[in-house]
This record gives structure tokens, sequence and C-alpha cells, in this order.
């Protein structure tokens, strides 16, 4: 098998507090390989946005990475991540409106971010920002327009346009679309999805939308409480999740068919829980209609590489 | 660009005139002009004609007019004590004022952003913890008190500075400045940390508090994800956003510390206008008293206008939704 273009080994994300160590992501461990896009997807708090940022060492303190290893192209790079910041992994947030610094012009922006990676006269900086802004659809006329001047949807091109600059190898992108309108929602996925497979970048897309995993990303990862619940090729992860979990979350997403008209949308009981309040076992039994004596008091491992749950054990 | 201009300038005139109104009652309603410039016995006939020859008998509004057309022409009256012109007067005396708060505003205004950064930065550190504290002393002394403390060991004890005066001044044409002689400058050192010391620690702890929060912001996230240097996202990124606020809050202390100047200038019997009307006061010169309050209000739409300017050049938002007409 080819070495994964990133792993990321058993890694947790502690914030200490008065209460003790509350952690928001309970040891983890993933792989991307290259060009690939490998949603994150789960409810709020679940650690998704923590573990993006724990990639490229943008945890905000009092949080930190605690323990475990992340390993880029072959160097760790959890102890140094700042020579691969915005260089050979790049990051897109949540909301374009307020992504881009209101003062400055995004072509400003756009130069500075590529001079500060590729060794090049300001003259063929501003050639390429033109290029980079020409391929994510704006203007190159517009280099000089300040931020304020775009829509939401035009920011976020500008923001893509930024994280591609640099041509990295991975982009993390922290709900890109949430902010924006549902028809542009798709017109920027399918940009960024176009721009990367052009390039062969990889792309984490961390989002809580299961519509943007089905269309958007080739393998799918499932997050519970700072854990990953289940993770496999995402056509497989939708029709036949193996996570009560999982199939919760599927089950709870809205589809357009006559079918369902009228029918009131699942719910799965109860609501994740706090961090500092944590079940023991599996975090998510309280929760589960299928669990057992075992899932309240050991926690499951991964099983068979797809999900971390007892049930799949039993089946063997 | 112009148009802006020219409707800032047409709101700052309005202001003025409101400023000269009030101005105008003082004068004109606190105690009777008559009364001052007449001696106790003179006759009833004599206090008519001085009546009628001051215009008091006008309608008040041709009355107000005038005094505003008069101030136009920086001719307030005379003096009450030793009749001379008020123009005059605060002409000779507005230098001085003017430097120590020039000075004062320099110092809070450099040292106060540059600690608020540095305290924002290092956030929590031993040094940043320690000038926090200081600041506090800043915060909550008074002026005159930080003034008779500096006084006390910089003049008294450690004899290093001078503890009154504006030391020797050369004169250019009818400004005089203290900037050019040693004895002026030194003089110029204690009454400027004791005006200024206040609004330093007030422009410091708005940086910081401003930093932190521009710090949180997504598009600082977003730099550093991209990669740039701390010293682009601190200085390039986060120090601009960081400046609006501070900005207009420093301007309108700018303003304070010329008004606030009165208690500096009087405990180091600074010859500024603060000291010339507070002996106005005691003696009730009416005029006197009038024509630096229209001061004081001309420098403080002056500064905000200037602030309002600042702004346009900094904040292109602002510049776009003032093109395009809402305000």
């Amino acid at each position: 098998m080819l070495q994964p273009l990133l792993e990321i080994k058993n890694i947790c994300v502690e914030f200490k507090t008065r209460g003790g160590a509350l952690k928001a992501v309970d040891d983890l461990s993933i792989d991307v390989q290259q060009g690939e896009i490998l949603g994150l997807v789960g409810e709020s708090g679940a650690g998704k946005s923590m573990m993006g940022a724990a990639i490229l060492g943008l945890i905000d303190p009092p949080g930190r990475l605690s323990s475990g290893e992340i390993w880029f192209k072959g160097q760790r790079i959890d102890q140094n991540p700042e020579p691969f910041r915005g260089c050979e992994i790049s990051m897109i947030f949540q909301d374009p409106l307020v992504s881009l610094n209101p003062l400055k012009k995004i072509g400003d922006q756009l130069v500075e971010t590529i001079l500060r990676h590729k060794r090049m006269s300001r003259a063929q900086a501003i050639d390429r920002a033109c290029r980079g802004l020409i391929e994510v659809g704006i203007d190159p006329e517009r280099l000089n327009a300040y931020p304020h001047t775009f829509s939401g949807g035009m920011r976020q091109r500008v923001v893509i346009a930024l994280a591609l600059a640099s041509e990295p190898s991975l982009i993390i992108a922290d709900e890109p679309t949430t902010a924006l309108d549902v028809s542009v929602q798709a017109q920027i996925l399918k940009l960024l999805k176009k721009l990367c497979d052009s390039r062969g970048t990889s792309i984490i897309l961390i989002t809580h939308d299961m519509g943007v995993i089905s269309e958007t990303t080739d393998r799918v990862g499932v997050l519970y409480a700072g854990r990953l619940a289940e993770i496999g090729i995402t056509d497989h992860v939708l029709r036949s999740a193996k996570h009560p979990y999982t199939q919760g979350l599927v089950a709870s997403t809205p589809k357009i068919d006559p079918d369902s008209f009228g029918r009131s949308l699942y719910q799965i009981p109860g609501s994740m829980p706090k961090l500092d309040a944590i079940p023991t076992g599996c975090a998510f039994h309280p929760r589960c209609t299928m669990r057992t004596n075992k899932c309240s008091q050991e926690r499951p491992p991964m099983m068979k590489d797809t999900a971390a749950c007892w049930l799949l054990e039993e089946m063997e | 660009m112009v148009l802006i201009l020219l409707r800032r300038l047409g709101q700052a005139i309005l202001v003025l005139f409101i400023v000269a109104l009030i101005s105008f009652l003082i004068f004109r309603y606190v105690g009777s002009p008559v009364d001052n410039l007449l001696s106790q016995e003179a006759t009833v006939q004599q206090r008519a004609d001085l009546e009628e020859a001051l215009g008091l008998n006008d309608p008040v509004y041709e009355q107000y007019f005038r005094f505003v057309w008069n101030a136009v022409n920086f001719d307030f009256g005379n003096s009450y004590r030793g009749s001379l012109p008020v123009a005059e007067l605060i002409s000779s005396r507005l230098p001085a004022t003017l430097e120590l708060a020039f000075t004062s505003a320099l110092f809070a205004l450099l040292l106060g952003v540059i600690t608020g950064i540095y305290t924002a930065i290092r956030r929590g550190g031993l040094l940043a913890n320690l000038i926090l504290t200081l600041s506090l002393i800043g915060v909550s002394l008074p002026t005159f008190l930080i003034g008779v403390l500096l006084i006390w060991v910089f003049a008294v004890e450690l004899q290093w500075l001078p503890s009154f005066g504006r030391g020797e001044v050369v004169k250019l044409g009818w400004w005089s400045t203290g900037f050019l002689t040693l004895s002026g400058v030194k003089s110029l050192i204690l009454p400027s940390i004791t005006l200024g010391l206040y609004q330093l620690t007030l422009i410091m702890r708005l940086t910081r508090s401003e930093m932190l929060e521009v710090l949180r912001q997504d598009y600082v996230r977003f730099a550093r994800a991209l990669g740039l240097s701390q010293r682009s996202v601190y200085f390039k990124h986060a120090l601009p956003n960081t400046m609006i606020p501070v900005t207009t809050i420093a301007g309108l202390q700018l303003g304070s510390i010329v008004a606030f100047a009165i208690i500096t200038e009087t405990v180091f019997q600074w010859p500024g206008v603060g000291l010339l009307f507070i002996n106005a006061v005691y003696f009730v010169d009416i005029p006197v008293m009038s024509a630096y309050l229209l001061l004081v209000g001309v420098l403080f739409v002056f500064i905000n206008l200037a602030v309002d300017l600042l702004y346009l050049a900094i904040d292109p938002r602002l510049r776009d939704s003032q093109l395009s007409g809402d305000s």
C-alpha cells in the first residue's frame, strides 16, 4: 500500500480546566491518501474543527496536542508544524465574511501569501495572483478591490485562491460552505473539487452536512465526542453504516422524495455529552438503541478498520 | 473625497456655531458686562449710554451674530483685568499649552500603543503583567498628585529637572517655542508625563484589549493558517485593525489633554491658556472665559474632523459607504 499523504496517529487534544483536563479529541487515528477527499462529519462539538486545527498546530490555548503523532509525507510535523503551514497544508475557514482582512486589498493578501512561500519577483507574484483569481472565476481586474465589495460566495472564492496560492498538497476545509446560500454552496464545492482534482491536492472536508459528504467525498470519517466512530468509503458508509450513531445520522438526514413527505424526520434520542461528562465505555452508549452491558464498561476499539462498536465483534 | 471633506467641514461649522452660542450666552448673561466696566458710582444715564454703545439693547440674535463675526475676526473684546485684548492674551499663551499637549500626546500615544501591543502579544508574560499592574497607578492616581510626586522626586530630591515654568523660549514670529533650548526641553518633561500618564494607560489598555479581540478574529487565524510570519500577522494584519477604535479614543483624548492641561499647568505654573483660564475664573473675567471655551470647542471640532479623515484613510469600508452617500 502507498504511503499516506497524512497520517494521524492516536492524537489527543486536551483543554486544561480547573476541573481537570478535558479531551476534545480522544485517541484519534486517521490517514489521508494522496489526491483523495476525506470527509469528517459529526455534530457540533464532536472535535472535527479541533482535529483540523491540530494538524496545523493552530489550537488556541489553553488547548494543546497532548499526545499522538502527525506525519506528513514521511515527516513528523506535530512538533514543528510552522514550515508546513500555508505551504504544504492550507486551511479554509467557515465564514468567508470574516476570513479576509477587511483593510487589505485582496491582491495584496494574495501577493503576500505567494511571496511568503515562493521565490519570485513581485511582478511575477502579481501575475500569479491574477491567474489564481481567474481559476476561481473572479475577474483579475478586481485585484485592487477590498473584501467588503465581494459577496459571501465570491469571498469564499478569494479564500480558495489564497489557500491554493502556494500549491499545497493538502487543504483542510473547515465547513467551507456552512455560511453560504445553498445554491452557492454547490458551486463552491464543485470549484474546490475541480481545482484539487486537477492538481492532485487532497482535501479534508469538515462538515456536519451529510448531503455535502455524499456529493463530495471519497471516504468519510464519523466523529463522536472526540473519537472516531466509523470510517470507510463514503458510498459504503452511507448505504450500510455499521455504527448505530452513523445509522442515526444517515436516518436523520432529510431526503427529497415523495415517500417521505409528511413523515417526521428521525432524531437520535438525547444529545452529545459535554466534554466533562463523557460516559464510560463507548461514548455513544447512553443514546444507543442496541447497547449491551459491555458497551458501558469497555471502550470499543476500531473493528475491521470500519467502526468502533462492539456489535461488529458479535457478528464475527 | 473632496465631497466628504466638504460635508464634514459643514458639520464642523454647525457644531462651532452651537459652541459659539453657549460661549456667547456665558459672555452676555453671566454677570452684566456693564457692571464690570463701570464703577459703582455710575449714573443710570451712563449705564444706559454704555448699554446702547455695547449694543446690549439690540435683538439677541443680532448680538449673537455680532459675537460670532467678531470671534471669526479674532476679536473677543478686552479682558476686564488689565484691559488687554483677549485675543492677544490667548495667542501669547497658546504656544505653551499646545507644545505641552503635543508632547504629552506623543508620549501617551507612542508608549501606549507599543506597550498595548506588547502586553497583548505576550499575554500572561511576566513583564506584560508587570506593565499592566503599573498601569493601574496611572489610572487611579489623580493628575495633580502625580505632578507633585514627580516634582518631589525629580526636582526636589534628585534636582534633575526644573519644578515649574517653561524655561527659556525662542520666538519664531508670534510663536514662542521651548523645543529649541535645553532648559525648555527639560521643563517640558515633568508636565508632559503628568499630563499624559492617564491617557497613556488608557490607550495602552484599549490597544491591548482591541488587539486581543482582533487576534481572535478569523482573518488572523486564516493569515496564520496561510503560513504568514508572526511579524506579518501581528503588525500587518492585526495592528491596522486594532488602530481603528484606538484612533477614535486617542483623538478624543487629545482634545481632553488640552482641556485638562488646566490642572497640570496649575501644578507646574506652566504659562499656558489653562493657567490663564484659572486666573480668569478667580477674577470673573468673562471675556477670557468665553474665549477659552470657544477655543477648546474649536480644538475639539478640528481634532474630530482630523480623526474622521484618518478613519477614511485607514478603513476602505467607510470610504466606500461615504462615497456612495450613506453615512
